[in-house]
């Protein structure tokens, strides 16, 4: 019975897959297919209090902990901002729509596996289970080329990413004989030995591709730009959410993870992605490359906190993934409803947003508030969030990396500043990219001002996420 | 038994290095299956039989048959008989067929020895125990498994469509126009 509870919203989560696969064999209607898997988000993110109550819970394959409660809360929540922005997407698309739903619902399973994993088959299968319905939802407007040609170049650098993986865990199974995580960690014994350092550092390239970290960066950009709004929203917030949630919960516990060796190849990932995330990112005159870049650099942001990966590593971590996950979801959700009206292709060239101002004042306002917090401008989450890398960084004598942060935050400021700029200038010609007239009403509207509010709150009263992470940081330190 | 299980590995590897080297898909396949049958074979001097056996009928059999058929329908025509008869030349299949002997000569040579429960160490993994563990502490993977291939099927068949969607009509933007004017 405590079995069941613990995995109640995988249950619910893959019950709702199988119902919307159900209901669209037998009829398909756009409207309701949202609606059940709206309603099944929901009940799964209302069943983690059930779970809260039966937590730690521990079997071979998951371990359903604080930090696992913590990780599916984020995942359910990108999931039910992607399934809304989705149905305002959708809404003009021509061609089967209810699709859509039934792979974001898998794909969201995928991450629920991913952050409760302890066993490298759990991680395993949690991994392709998030990025096998992404491949789909990538290339779901296949008609456009490049719409396919993100899906496809997914899929291909995915598989190669897995392919290392899979190496990996038969070099760490190969001198352990074990494939959970507590016995991994007892044979490996201390420092982790040739076979399980080798191990540990072809996993690292594996989650390293899926977290877009810098020599495995070279998809970002495209994929986000090929892909459908709700689908890169998504593989912004949801999948990268559940793959650092396993990275933290490796760097925690695994030996392998813990040698000297390992941390500097992770320090140098964080300075190398913070760096040329923002210097490439400088360049761009696309708004979906630009969060791409951008998304690149705030990994290396976050990878500080696993290098050090001590004291309030996990706190620190736990809260710049709120705010992180807060912060991207509003950006994508004005980019995708700007570009639900279009017909050829996502609105994604800064062009478009010329003047958005004078035509949606709110929707800018919301993207402007995002923006800010990617940058790190006080009293939004951003903010928050970096002054923990910076606080953990310095006090961990990480100078290096602190060093790096702040020129890569200098240099993060003058291209969100661009864009912001760009928003606000006075357009004199027409506009073809727009969000329809009522889009305040309407649900994803609705989902967008929620969480540019929630950016300004979380800016303002941090406290709640705080006093939470600081909770899975004495749990987990 | 361990030299069973490297001779099948190097038959397994030198098969692999044909794939990736071969022009021809036919011929690649060929080899495919040769290292297939190679690796079922290692699983079987590894003392799991029942992946072996799931190696060969699977893989082997059923795959690859499949993937050879495929790639033989898709150049059929006139040129396609002499192309056969060409094929049909020793310096083609003798490579896969030297290597297939090799894995032959392991095989009977282990069987010679008699007792086929002969494994390197450890216990022979048998079909029920594959069994019991899949059903029982593992049932959670197979059932991701069924979502696994759940959406690996929706996403083929949405992207396998043959009628992309239709164009939509020419006056949708107009409310974004009238706004802007």
């Amino acid at each position: 019975m405590t079995y069941l509870i613990a995995l109640l919203p995988l249950i619910l989560v893959c019950a709702t897959a199988v119902a919307v696969m159900l209901g669209i064999a037998w009829q398909r209607h756009h409207a309701s297919t949202v609606l059940t898997a709206v309603v099944g988000l929901n009940l799964a993110l209302l069943s983690l209090v059930a779970v809260h109550q039966v937590a730690p819970f521990e079997t071979l394959l998951v371990a359903v902990d604080g930090l696992a409660i913590f990780g599916a809360v984020l995942v359910l929540v990108s999931t039910l901002a992607c399934a809304t922005l989705a149905h305002a997407y959708l809404e003009h698309y021509r061609g089967p729509r209810e699709e859509f739903y039934l792979l974001l619902l898998c794909a969201a399973a995928g991450g629920l596996v991913l952050v409760s994993s302890r066993h490298m088959a759990t991680l395993f299968f949690g991994l392709e289970l998030l990025s096998m319905p992404l491949y789909g939802m990538l290339a779901y407007a296949f008609h456009e080329r490049r719409s396919l040609e993100a899906g496809i170049k997914y899929l291909v650098l995915s598989a190669a990413a897995t392919a290392f993986l899979l190496f990996g865990m038969a070099l760490a199974y190969a001198q352990t004989g074990r494939l959970d995580l507590a016995g991994l960690t007892a044979g490996l014994g201390e420092g982790g030995g040739a076979w399980g350092l080798a191990g540990a550092g072809l996993i690292l390239v594996g989650l390293g591709f899926k977290l877009s970290l810098v020599p495995f960066h070279l998809w970002t950009p495209d994929v986000y730009e090929g892909g459908p709004g709700p689908a890169a929203t998504f593989l912004a917030s949801a999948s990268k959410v559940a793959v650092v949630i396993v990275l933290l919960r490796l760097v925690i516990e695994s030996p392998a993870f813990a040698h000297v060796g390992v941390h500097q190849i992770l320090a140098v990932l964080a300075f190398a992605s913070m760096l040329i995330g923002n210097l490439l990112a400088l360049t761009q005159a696309n708004l979906k490359r630009l969060l791409g870049y951008s998304s690149i650099a705030h990994f290396g942001y976050l990878l500080v906190a696993l290098v050090v990966a001590e004291g309030l590593a996990v706190e620190t971590a736990a809260v710049y993934l709120v705010m992180y996950v807060v912060t991207t979801l509003g950006a994508f959700g004005v980019v995708t409803l700007v570009s639900s009206r279009d017909i050829s292709g996502d609105a994604a060239a800064l062009h478009h947003y010329r003047g958005l101002f004078w035509r949606r004042p709110y929707l800018t306002a919301v993207l402007t508030v995002a923006l800010l917090s990617l940058a790190g401008i006080p009293f939004t989450a951003g903010f928050i969030g970096k002054f923990y890398i910076v606080a953990l960084g310095v006090e961990a004598g990480r100078w290096w990396l602190v060093g790096g942060l702040i020129v890569g935050s200098a240099i993060g400021l003058y291209y969100y500043l661009r864009v912001m700029v760009t928003l606000y200038l006075v357009e004199p010609g027409m506009q073809r990219h727009d969000a329809p007239h009522d889009w305040g009403t309407r649900a994803g509207g609705v989902v967008v001002l929620g969480l540019a509010a929630l950016v300004v709150l979380l800016g303002v009263y941090p406290t709640p996420i705080i006093e939470w992470a600081a909770a899975l940081g004495v749990a987990h330190g | 038994m361990e030299i069973a299980f490297y001779l099948s590995g190097l038959v397994a590897v030198l098969a692999t290095l044909g794939v990736i080297s071969n022009t021809n898909p036919v011929h690649a396949l060929l080899y495919l299956i040769v290292s297939l049958i190679a690796v079922a074979l290692v699983f079987f001097s590894l003392g799991a039989p029942f992946a072996g056996a799931l190696e060969i009928i699977v893989y082997a059999g059923a795959i690859m048959v499949l993937f050879v058929f495929v790639v033989m329908m898709l150049n059929l025509g006139e040129a396609v008989v002499a192309q056969e008869r060409a094929w049909l030349r020793p310096r083609t299949w003798l490579g896969p067929a030297l290597l297939a002997g090799v894995l032959l000569v392991t095989l009977v040579g282990t069987l010679w020895r008699g007792d086929i429960g002969l494994v390197i160490e450890g216990e022979t993994l048998t079909a029920k125990a594959v069994g019991t563990l899949l059903f029982g502490p593992w049932l959670l993977i197979v059932e991701l498994a069924a979502i696994l291939l759940l959406a690996a099927l929706v996403t083929a068949s949405h992207v396998g469509r043959l009628r992309p969607p239709e164009k939509p009509p020419t006056d949708r933007e107009s409310g974004a126009r009238k706004e802007a004017s």
